[in-house]
């Protein structure tokens, strides 16, 4: 057996039936591995939607996904997303070709020092220089990438090692045995008492809840502790959809881009415990205000807890376990009037949104195709206005809202929403994103033909670089440079190229209509919404 | 504050630079590192030490325990442990000085391991702060070269 046969025996142990990548000479051994096996390689235009698309598989399976990259320029294309998904946390295993051990260290054609490049944006990578030992790589891979916090490994095999002969029989190890790597955390008992009591003696304890607890799978267990003491929670923007929009203990997003009543709950709780969230500047501007009052601060990650807000007290560990033991804990809520004033502030909000009549607004186009999408159904904001504009109006229901919000990539919805869309092809799919990030991953709509993924995708149009037009409008006197897409594309022939069905929209009157033939059907379509540049976010 | 860690690490290529890596990225100080082999060859100690407020020496252990080729990362208590330095330094002299330079490493204990016509290349180990207050004097002589090793330490 082969090095590259044995790879892909690795993945096939692993369950992988899917992987997205771009081949070239250095990978090329493993793709005459992959060559009639059942695994199937999704072939995207550029190697940084292979991250992102298995970024959105992985996301929506909850489990590692794979990229595969030959050496060189096909790796460092793929840098961009390996950042991406470990700024949010999300399991991924990059494996990237390598020019031949001999070679390395002399820069050979398309060499480029992978591990070196990546160290600060992946959890753990591996340069192989023994075929013998990829059975024991990947299976550390795999398990390094989705145990405790979650993230990215690169695997960099160089191609003689693909090419090698198997010196021993193949074995996929059943066991890990990392001496530096123990994602186990035993939950304190005596924090978790402290932790029982202060919401004990609370009477106005708040949750707040963030991208970990979707990555850790808890959001069952929040929602019924958030029940079952009547404890009302605010979300961070990965945090979107531990508990749909309309449910009555969901208070909103919090921070500089999220509703007011939100961070006016957040003003007002005499307790605030954060789950999964690494309080970062967006979240909460001034975390230093936060450490006045009490706050609980659990995590997977030890390193989370204090780095920017130091926490009243740390609790680290699975938050499905620490949740699970503080269902069965004695905590006493003598009233629900803290909810009831939270209800009351959020009632007496005044939705100051004033919708434009100025071609479409894009907070009603927001609100109006949340509301007409699947009850499941996923959304995923790219960057820019529309993320923002998306995660305030968006009406969270049963369903996903996936988007980049550590490192802000644009052009991350189109890939990402593929990759989501192949492992739920019954679920109803949208990706939403401005005429910047659409042009940086129009040329993905190939790979969404090829994979038959019929996501459906939304272009909020301005014919600018909206955020950064709005943040030259409020900080450079209007002064826009750089910023002006103009009238290029003409998008109806750039969906005509590819054979996706497309229509426009540009008034309000109209949108009702426009998004129930978007949504409607079957196969892609996409949907061009003529937004009035002037709206901005603030 | 100063932070003195000790830290054992997977004795494989790349290590190193992850470890110092992580310390550029997040903005951390390295003030001195001392690396070398453990008696079992598949691990290296390295001793490390730099300086920070609470927080950043907090994040440093914690971010240090997160790599994965870190085996274990210990504190130590600068009073509760043994700290020394090496270092070869080659220190000018002339005829009038002479005496008083070979009198000085007498009295300090450092160790003459080359007499050359224009310098004395000498060997001294001792704490930090002793290897410090040493350097400060030799200066009145002249310095030519100096190499020091990097703090390494264990607890008492």
């Amino acid at each position: 057996m082969t090095g590259a046969q044995a790879m892909v025996r690795c993945l096939q142990e692993e369950g992988i039936t899917k992987v997205f990548g771009y081949p070239g000479v250095a990978i090329a051994p493993f793709y005459e591995g992959l060559y009639g096996s059942d695994i199937e390689h999704i072939l995207v235009r550029q190697e940084q939607n292979a991250g992102h698309a298995a970024s959105g598989y992985a996301r929506m399976s909850r489990r590692p996904a794979v990229c595969v990259v030959t050496s060189g320029p096909g790796a460092t294309n793929l840098i961009t997303a390996l950042a991406t998904a470990y700024a949010d946390s999300i399991p991924l295993i990059a494996i990237s070709g390598q020019v031949s051990s001999k070679l390395l260290g002399r820069d050979v054609f398309q060499e480029a020092d992978m591990r070196g490049a990546t160290r600060s944006f992946v959890k753990h990578s591996y340069l192989v220089k023994d075929p013998d030992d990829i059975p024991r790589v990947f299976k550390e891979a795999f398990y390094i990438a989705s145990t405790g916090r979650k993230g990215p490994v690169l695997i960099d095999i160089p191609m003689d090692v693909q090419q090698a002969e198997l010196r021993k029989q193949f074995r996929y190890p059943e066991e890990v045995f990392i001496r530096g790597y123990k994602p186990e955390i035993k939950i304190n008992p005596i924090q978790l008492k402290r932790v029982v009591n202060l919401l004990d003696q609370a009477e106005k304890p708040l949750i707040c809840a963030g991208g970990g607890v979707i990555l850790g799978n808890g959001e069952p267990v929040i929602r019924e502790f958030c029940e079952k003491f009547n404890i009302p929670l605010v979300h961070t923007m990965m945090g979107m959809g531990v508990l749909p929009k309309k449910h009555p203990l969901n208070f909103g997003m919090l921070g500089n881009n999220g509703k007011p009543y939100a961070n006016r709950a957040v003003g007002r709780a005499d307790l605030l415990i954060v789950v999964g969230a690494r309080i970062a500047d967006r979240a909460i501007p001034k975390p230093e205000n936060l450490t006045r009052r009490a706050v609980i601060h659990i995590d997977i990650d030890t390193a989370e807890i204090g780095k920017n807000v130091g926490p009243t007290i740390p609790l680290v560990g699975d938050l499905r376990e620490i949740f699970a033991l503080m269902l069965d804990a004695e905590i006493s809520r003598k009233d629900d009037s803290w909810a009831a004033e939270l209800e009351e502030i959020k009632r007496n909000t005044v939705d100051t949104r004033v919708f434009s009549d100025r071609l479409v607004d894009p907070n009603l186009l927001v609100q109006k195709l949340s509301e007409k999408m699947d009850e499941d159904a996923v959304y995923v904001a790219d960057v820019g206005q529309n993320q923002l504009w998306s995660a305030d109006n968006y009406i969270m229901k049963e369903g996903r809202f996936m988007t980049t919000g550590g490192m802000g990539t644009m052009g991350y919805s189109i890939p990402a929403a593929i990759g989501a869309k192949l492992v739920c092809p019954e679920r109803q799919t949208v990706a939403v994103c401005g005429d910047g990030a659409f042009q940086m991953s129009m040329n993905e709509l190939a790979t969404m033909r090829d994979s038959n993924a019929d996501i459906r995708i939304l272009l909020v149009r301005n014919r600018y670089l909206g955020l950064v037009r709005e943040y030259q409008h409020y900080n450079y006197d209007s002064h826009y440079e750089g910023v002006d897409l103009k009238e290029w594309p003409d998008y109806g022939k750039i969906a005509e190229a590819y054979g996706i069905p497309y229509s426009e929209c540009s008034s309000n009157e109209a949108l009702d209509e426009a998004l129930d033939e978007f949504l409607g059907g079957e196969g892609p379509r996409m949907l061009v919404c003529e937004v009035d540049s002037e709206n901005n976010v603030k | 504050m100063k932070g003195i860690f000790s830290v054992l690490v997977e004795n494989r290529d790349g290590v190193l630079s992850a470890v110092s890596g992580l310390f550029a990225r997040r903005g951390f100080n390295i003030d001195t590192l001392a690396v070398g082999e453990t008696d079992n060859h598949e691990i290296s100690s390295m001793t490390i030490t730099s300086t920070g407020d609470q927080r950043t020496i907090d994040q440093i252990e914690k971010q240090l325990n997160k790599n994965v080729d870190v085996i274990k990362v210990r504190r130590l208590n600068e009073a509760k442990s043994v700290c020394l330095e090496m270092m070869l330094i080659k220190v000018a002299y002339n005829v009038s000085n002479r005496t008083s330079l070979i009198e000085l490493c007498q009295l300090m204990g450092a160790s003459v391991m080359k007499v050359a016509p224009k310098y004395l290349l000498l060997e001294y180990h001792s704490d930090p702060e002793s290897v410090e207050d040493f350097i400060k004097v030799l200066k009145n002589y002249g310095i030519i070269e100096i190499q020091r090793t990097g703090t390494i330490a264990m607890e008492k």
